[in-house]
């Protein structure tokens, strides 16, 4: 009885790869002393499944600046959680294609609505400015709505209207331009989350359409 | 509530017992709905929608129920489709991560005469796939476990063949009407339920889905009570009502019909449910679905198997077909705190 595995509490799911025969990628947290370490796994037994859940991790570390633990785990250099920005680092490493080329967002990005390219700049101790640069209108208006953004997806500290921060003092470049990607629309993040998150509810009959 | 017997039971004895309100060594986790998720499909190679429609896949699948979560039943009949769908109904068959259903804005039938049975209701890929799938399973795990089966009632039979608001109002403008269709559908919950017990099933849920946020108790009491006597009388094997949403204004009825048992749902609280049913009939259930066994963690699943424990329910389990994306971890959590509770039961 039992190929279960008691691999920690899983924080986060992508229910059908699209990158590979749709099986299900799950990310889970365990519990150590210096701090949670994060585990990709899989239960799909496809030969090549293996190759995938390890691009998986891998792109982790490149995306969102997360290491390998001595265990093979991934974990954030602080020893810190920061749990909600390793869920929507696996998450966006889910939507590589295995083999392709992994690189770290930079901290910089336009957004659609302002027109303006917004930039974040790195303070030391985990601090970062955004700013805006470029020809278009609001930037005042956009800024705190991006560094709002970062706070919510990272759950950063918010220092001032354009300052934010990470509590553990820490500087974490990359995961910060993988935030910055969503920051500017986080309603549309949270959005495609929940949605994704309620498939596979039965519905009773009465409720269907 | 059952007592301590002398010795252990097998999961498909101690379920049988308890659908009897018999002794039991302890109270058993049953899943009248499916248990199925998505990492159970890989785990197994049995993803959806094929699952739904391989035997071979949907028996494979079903067994994680036992074999890996620990529950003392197996269910294979995830969906609520499958003699819709022999039936004639359209139906969206989706993907590995989403429930099929009937496409209830294409209904088949409008009037009493449209309804018509085919011959080939047992034989249709996705009831043979049923049947197939209990033999498969009977063979595999014998009398250790508790096979359930299930057909759908003729309530939710209307729903799917007519569509939900044309019933709805038909059962308001014609009662009799009403019943007329409800009787020639009734045929299909009695046979196909009977080619269950036949390729193995030890027990049936039938959901009939007169749920609290459409239909009223006494509608319940109208137009379904008598017939789900009829189904006790006519399908020899316990049943297990399923009925989903707030339904405490109808147990009083469910407990007249001499079924089994019923699969409760959680905004139905234990111990006001288990008072209205006065031990005349088991209660399944309930753990909360998407707020507890989907978005929280074990402990919260902990404390929701133990309320019902505390409160003498004679069946714990989700409180129906759980989500697909369901941690393994909260679903193994059911059994694990069922285990401890006796434990502590025994040592005080």
């Amino acid at each position: 009885m039992g190929r279960i595995l008691d691999i920690g509490g899983r924080i986060e799911l992508v229910s059908m790869d699209p990158h590979f025969h749709e099986i299900t990628i799950g990310l889970y947290r365990q519990e150590r002393d210096g701090g949670p370490v994060y585990r990709v796994h899989t239960y799909s037994g496809r030969t090549g499944s293996d190759e995938r859940i390890a691009f998986v991790a891998d792109a982790m570390t490149v995306l969102g600046g997360m290491e390998r633990a001595p265990d093979g785990l991934l974990r954030f250099p602080c020893g810190e959680p920061h749990e909600l920005a390793c869920r929507r680092i696996f998450l966006e490493a889910c939507k590589l294609a295995s083999g392709s080329e992994v690189v770290a967002r930079p901290l910089t990005i336009l957004d659609r609505k302002s027109g303006l390219n917004m930039t974040v700049s790195g303070l030391g101790e985990g601090a970062y400015r955004v700013g805006a640069e470029g020809e278009g209108k609001d930037g005042a208006r956009r800024i705190p709505v991006v560094a709002g953004g970062l706070v919510k997806l990272g759950e950063m500290q918010s220092r001032s209207l354009d300052t934010v921060a990470f509590s553990c003092g820490y500087d974490h470049d990359a995961a910060v331009g993988l935030l910055l990607v969503r920051a500017p629309n986080v309603r549309a993040a949270v959005r495609e989350q929940d949605t994704a998150g309620s498939r596979g509810v039965l519905a009773a009959p009465s409720q269907q359409r | 509530m059952g007592t301590q017997t002398a010795g252990p039971m097998t999961s498909r004895e101690r379920v049988l017992a308890a659908l009897k309100r018999e002794p039991v060594d302890r109270t058993p986790v049953c899943n009248p709905t499916s248990v199925a998720t998505v990492e159970l499909m890989d785990l197994v190679d049995a993803p959806f929608p094929d699952a739904n429609r391989n035997p071979e896949l949907m028996a494979r699948l079903a067994a994680t129920g036992h074999t890996e979560l620990g529950f003392d039943t197996i269910m294979p009949v995830f969906t609520i489709i499958q003699e819709s769908s022999a039936l004639g109904c359209k139906i969206q068959w989706e993907q590995k991560d989403n429930w099929p259903t009937v496409k209830m804005r294409e209904p088949i039938w409008e009037d009493v005469d449209d309804i018509r049975i085919p011959a080939d209701l047992l034989t249709h890929q996705d009831t043979k796939c049923v049947l197939d799938a209990i033999r498969i399973l009977k063979k595999e795990f014998g009398d250790d476990v508790a096979i359930i089966g299930k057909t759908m009632g003729p309530w939710s039979l209307g729903y799917h063949c007519f569509g939900v608001e044309p019933f709805l109002l038909m059962s308001l403008d014609d009662p009799d009407k009403t019943k007329a269709c409800l009787d020639r559908m009734k045929e299909v919950t009695v046979d196909f339920g009977v080619a269950q017990i036949e390729a193995g099933a030890d027990a049936l849920t039938l959901p009939d889905h007169a749920t609290g946020d459409l239909v009223s108790g006494e509608y319940y009491k109208r137009y379904l009570r008598d017939l789900h006597i009829e189904f006790v009388e006519r399908i020899p094997i316990p049943l297990i009502l399923h009925i989903c949403g707030r339904t405490v204004d109808r147990m009083e009825y469910i407990a007249q019909t001499g079924m089994s048992a019923f699969h409760y749902d959680s905004k139905n609280e234990p111990g006001e449910s288990m008072a209205v049913v006065k031990e005349r009939i088991s209660l399944v259930g309930n753990i909360n679905n998407p707020e507890t066994l989907f978005s929280k963690g074990p402990e919260a699943v902990r404390q929701e198997v133990f309320r019902n424990l505390d409160a003498g329910v004679h069946l714990v389990g989700p409180e129906c077909a759980i989500p697909l994306q369901t941690s393994i971890e909260n679903l193994k959590e059911i059994p694990g705190a069922v285990r401890d509770w006796h434990r502590e039961q025994a040592a005080n």
